[in-house]
């Protein structure tokens, strides 16, 4: 897949850094159109902060993971996504009979496939984070120390162990974790490999 | 053999593998689709979760600054709305944000809250400013007895006693403005103003240690009567240098 960045990838670049100064542009420029979304279906200024903050989090967390390059407009996918964001939240507040005002009809395909791809990333996360805390505590503490202190040698001396034993657990712990992962409802749904 | 299975996605990851050990793995990753599935599960909880970790700090601090700029930007844009101000491009204008605004109006009504409670009318009330000096009469004479009745009562507000014992003490050290002063005080708290006003009256017209303090005892003993006026007077005679001149400005204020 050919990936030439949009001139918008400066947001992306952005939230990398943390460099405030441009992402005050970005709130600036795309926060008011998401914040009268919100407003106008059942939510309020707090949850439309919320829905950005959540969003371009994810946002962050899929460029750093993935390396994630945005091949179009900035403004259409942050909007989609946030609008999705919010839609979703109303569904698990009970709200089901709320009326939607759709407002837009003009959403490329293009656009509508990067969304996707930062949803599925997102759903991704979050499964595996849910079936990481339903390891034992000492898988847990083992596999963060593992993804922290990256070396296993390292990770063998802070935890007083052996490194062939470090080695050894690790691997359970992660298999141990592919079969929750495996076996839950939701990667069923997730169709992303 | 489970086990093996997965030290061996470890080794396959970490290029630990030998290369006959990697033919046959590849292979298998080709034949066997639950191997395979299995293998990419693996392989995308280890991005995953090591990107997680690895990620924990900077993205607390990516969450602060946009927790900032959202409040910044979402809940001024909204004020600005509200006030139908349009946003000024510089946009640096510090206006009050909405959350920031609306703890402060919180602030506000407490504050006008306990106003109430203090201040009846808006007037403040003997009571707030009636936190006497416990009463420590150094050992005077030898009567050390009637000393510490008194003392003892005065101290747990129980004003009767204090002043009978205070009169008994009297008696025997007839000079001790201290002691007539104490006597006033128990007589305001007992409501006996025209009593305590002569005691107050009589030190304040004198020369002692006390001559402010009793003034300001013959202010109160006028709020407590809630006779505004004259206790305004009284404390606007209270001179910058005594100890109780704080606490008169301060009642001065309210008034």
């Amino acid at each position: 897949m050919n990936k030439k960045p949009h001139a918008d990838h400066i947001y992306i670049e952005a939230l990398l850094k943390n460099d405030s100064r441009v992402l005050s542009k970005l709130y600036e420029k795309f926060s008011h159109k998401i914040v009268a979304y919100v407003r106008k279906n059942n939510g309020n200024a707090d949850d439309a902060q919320d829905i950005i903050q959540e969003t371009l989090v994810t946002i962050y967390n899929q460029a750093k993971e993935k390396k994630f390059i945005l091949t179009c407009p900035f403004d259409a996918y942050f909007y989609l996504l946030c609008k999705r964001r919010w839609l979703n939240e109303l569904k698990k507040r009970g709200n089901n009979r709320v009326t939607i005002l759709e407002d837009e009809a003009s959403i490329k395909d293009e656009h509508e496939q990067q969304v996707e791809e930062t949803e599925i990333f997102e759903q991704q996360s979050q499964l595996f984070e849910s079936k990481f805390k339903e390891l034992g505590v000492k898988c847990q503490e083992l596999l963060k120390a593992t993804f922290k202190i990256k070396s296993m040698e390292e990770v063998a001396e802070f935890l007083g162990v052996t490194y062939g034993y470090a080695r050894k657990k690790k691997s359970q712990c992660m298999g141990k974790l592919t079969q929750l992962v495996k076996n839950s409802n939701e990667f069923q749904q997730l169709k992303g490999y | 053999m489970e086990e093996l299975k997965y030290l061996e996605f470890d080794k396959f990851l970490n290029n630990e593998l030998t290369e006959t050990e990697k033919i046959s793995f590849e292979e298998r990753l080709n034949s066997d689709a639950d191997f395979k599935q299995e293998f990419e599960i693996y392989k995308a909880l280890e991005t995953s979760l090591s990107s997680k970790f690895e990620n924990e700090e900077a993205e607390k601090e990516l969450r602060n600054t946009l927790t900032e700029l959202g409040s910044t930007y979402i809940k001024d844009k909204i004020q600005t709305e509200t006030k139908t101000i349009t946003k000024t491009k510089t946009s640096e204008t510090k206006v009050i944000s909405l959350k920031r605004y609306r703890n402060l109006m919180i602030a506000a009504s407490i504050a006008l809250l306990i106003g109430f409670f203090i201040f009846k009318n808006g007037k403040p009330v003997y009571s707030d400013f009636s936190k006497h000096n416990s009463l420590e009469l150094v050992v005077r004479g030898d009567n050390n007895e009637t000393i510490n009745k008194a003392e003892e009562a005065f101290n747990n507000k129980n004003y009767k006693t204090a002043f009978a014992q205070l009169t008994i003490l009297e008696e025997q050290l007839p000079n001790d403005v201290e002691i007539q002063l104490y006597k006033g005080i128990c007589l305001t708290e007992m409501d006996q103003f025209s009593q305590a006003e002569t005691i107050f009256n009589s030190i304040s017209e004198g020369d002692s240690a006390f001559k402010y303090k009793a003034t300001w005892y013959k202010a109160l003993n006028l709020l407590k009567q809630e006779n505004f006026e004259a206790c305004k007077e009284v404390l606007k005679t209270i001179p910058e240098s005594t100890e109780e001149f704080e606490q008169a400005k301060k009642l001065l204020k309210k008034l």
